[in-house]
């Protein structure tokens, strides 16, 4: 959104419609305001009705700049209050609420009866079928056991309806996702996975797709995961290619560093997952000379070397990330640091520096601490003390 | 649009967000939500919130 989104020229007209905030959830000072909003996801775009601190629409993904449009032009017609006078849009306003407020029971029972009551044509048809789709997905993280099902219906009902939008992709792909979370012996799982796999292998291949970069990266993710659900490695290995494949070609369009930057992780990602770590080096230590004082290039440097079991490369480019990093994600770096000192055979290093992540993690302010990620710290940390002999 | 499933594999290794800040098509205001919501108020303008991360 960074690189390819909020610069477009055709946003500049939105300028004085919106103060505009943005809000880095790595940054310590904004761990108060990670309390008053607390999120699901990166990155959250929300709208606030600034006489009551109100989210009046909220998303959580990316959008490519139609989408943005589209948000705006909804969040200004919250805000104002009115309305058409139909029903779908008055419950599609209360909806809208509850999910702003992270209500997802309400909001799903308020989109449905929205999209039940939308006329032919309804312009946020789409939107309040994603919004449902994610709220379901949330209902089934807070115990609701049936989140996945509905979503998975929802998504296998309405996609002939979306064909050809930017949110087929986002609706298929969701519908893949909830299928492969079923439980393994939920009725009909493997045909329901089977059917919405295909579709989102159809959507890919469309070459009229105009989906962001970044969903149709993800829709690879999914296919990888349903390969992998399925044992079926030669099916995911090709898949992992040609996501590494999709990735090259979007890189090699990027119009400057920034742009070009972007598909980093999810390139490493795609090579990991081919096996292929050194794939990832040559565009790493160019990121990392065109943003010397970024911290990403430096940590998945880290991240490719320790899965090509170069330990001391791996441990020089975790060091270089750790001098500039801050935030959670200081975190990850530690554990692959930790890890690569373990697989070198210095288990004590590994556990110094693994208490070093327990208490980093333990200091966290409220809003970036995360009670879960410190019980997984210490657990870990145990289980090397179980180990081997303690440090002298 | 909305993924947080797809997402958890791609943020195991490394997030996905750009290393620069937007452009300078919108007057972002960085960091500063109380700053934000006073301009908010004073100007009588809706608050766009971008949370977003460096990974």
């Amino acid at each position: 959104m960074r690189e390819f989104v909020f610069p477009d020229p055709s946003l500049t007209g939105r300028a004085g419609q919106f103060v505009w905030l943005a809000i880095n959830i790595e940054d310590e000072k904004n761990a108060p305001f990670l309390v008053m909003f607390p999120g699901e996801g990166v990155p959250t775009f929300a709208v606030l009705d600034p006489k009551d601190e109100s989210v009046v629409l909220r998303l959580v993904g990316s959008m490519t700049v139609p989408q943005l449009h589209a948000f705006l032009d909804n969040a200004r017609i919250a805000v104002a209050g009115g309305g058409s006078g139909r029903d779908a849009d008055a419950t599609l306003r209360t909806a809208d609420q509850h999910y702003g407020a992270r209500r997802y029971a309400e909001a799903a029972e308020a989109y449905r009866l929205a999209l039940g009551q939308a006329p032919a044509g309804w312009p946020p048809y789409a939107r309040a079928v994603e919004a449902l789709l994610f709220s379901y997905q949330q209902t089934w993280f807070r115990g609701e056991a049936a989140g996945h099902d509905r979503c998975v219906d929802l998504a296998q009902s309405v996609l002939k309806r979306l064909a050809g939008t930017p949110s087929e992709l986002a609706v298929a792909m969701t519908g893949l996702d909830c299928a492969l979370a079923l439980k393994d012996d939920a009725p009909d799982k493997a045909q329901r996975v089977a059917a919405l796999e295909g579709e989102v292998r159809r959507i890919v291949a469309d070459p009229k797709l105009t989906a962001a970069a970044d969903d149709v990266s993800g829709a690879y993710g999914s296919l990888l995961e349903a390969r992998g659900q399925a044992k079926d490695e030669a099916g995911a290995r090709r898949t992992a290619e040609e996501w590494a494949t999709y990735l090259e070609g979007a890189a090699a369009r990027a119009q400057t560093p920034g742009q070009r930057a972007v598909f980093d992780s999810h390139r490493l990602t795609a090579y990991l997952q081919l096996g292929q770590p050194g794939r990832a080096i040559p565009m790493l230590e160019a990121s990392q000379k065109d943003f010397p004082q970024d911290y990403n290039p430096p940590a998945r440097l880290a991240a490719a070397y320790q899965a090509m079991k170069e330990w001391d490369k791996a441990l020089l480019a975790a060091d270089r990330a750790l001098a500039r990093i801050y935030g959670p994600r200081k975190l990850r770096v530690l554990d692959i640091k930790a890890e690569v000192l373990k697989s070198r055979g210095d288990l004590q290093g590994a556990r110094r520096t693994l208490e070093e992540a327990v208490a980093f993690a333990e200091a966290l302010p409220p809003g970036q601490r995360s009670e879960a990620r410190v019980a997984a710290l210490r657990k870990k940390l145990e289980s090397w003390k179980e180990a081997g002999p303690p440090p002298s | 649009m909305n993924r947080l499933a797809r997402a958890s594999l791609l943020v195991v290794v490394l997030g996905a967000s750009a290393p620069l800040l937007a452009g300078p098509t919108l007057p972002f205001v960085e960091d500063d939500y109380g700053r934000a919501l006073a301009e908010a108020r004073a100007r009588k303008l809706p608050l766009f919130i971008e949370a977003w991360a460096p990974w």
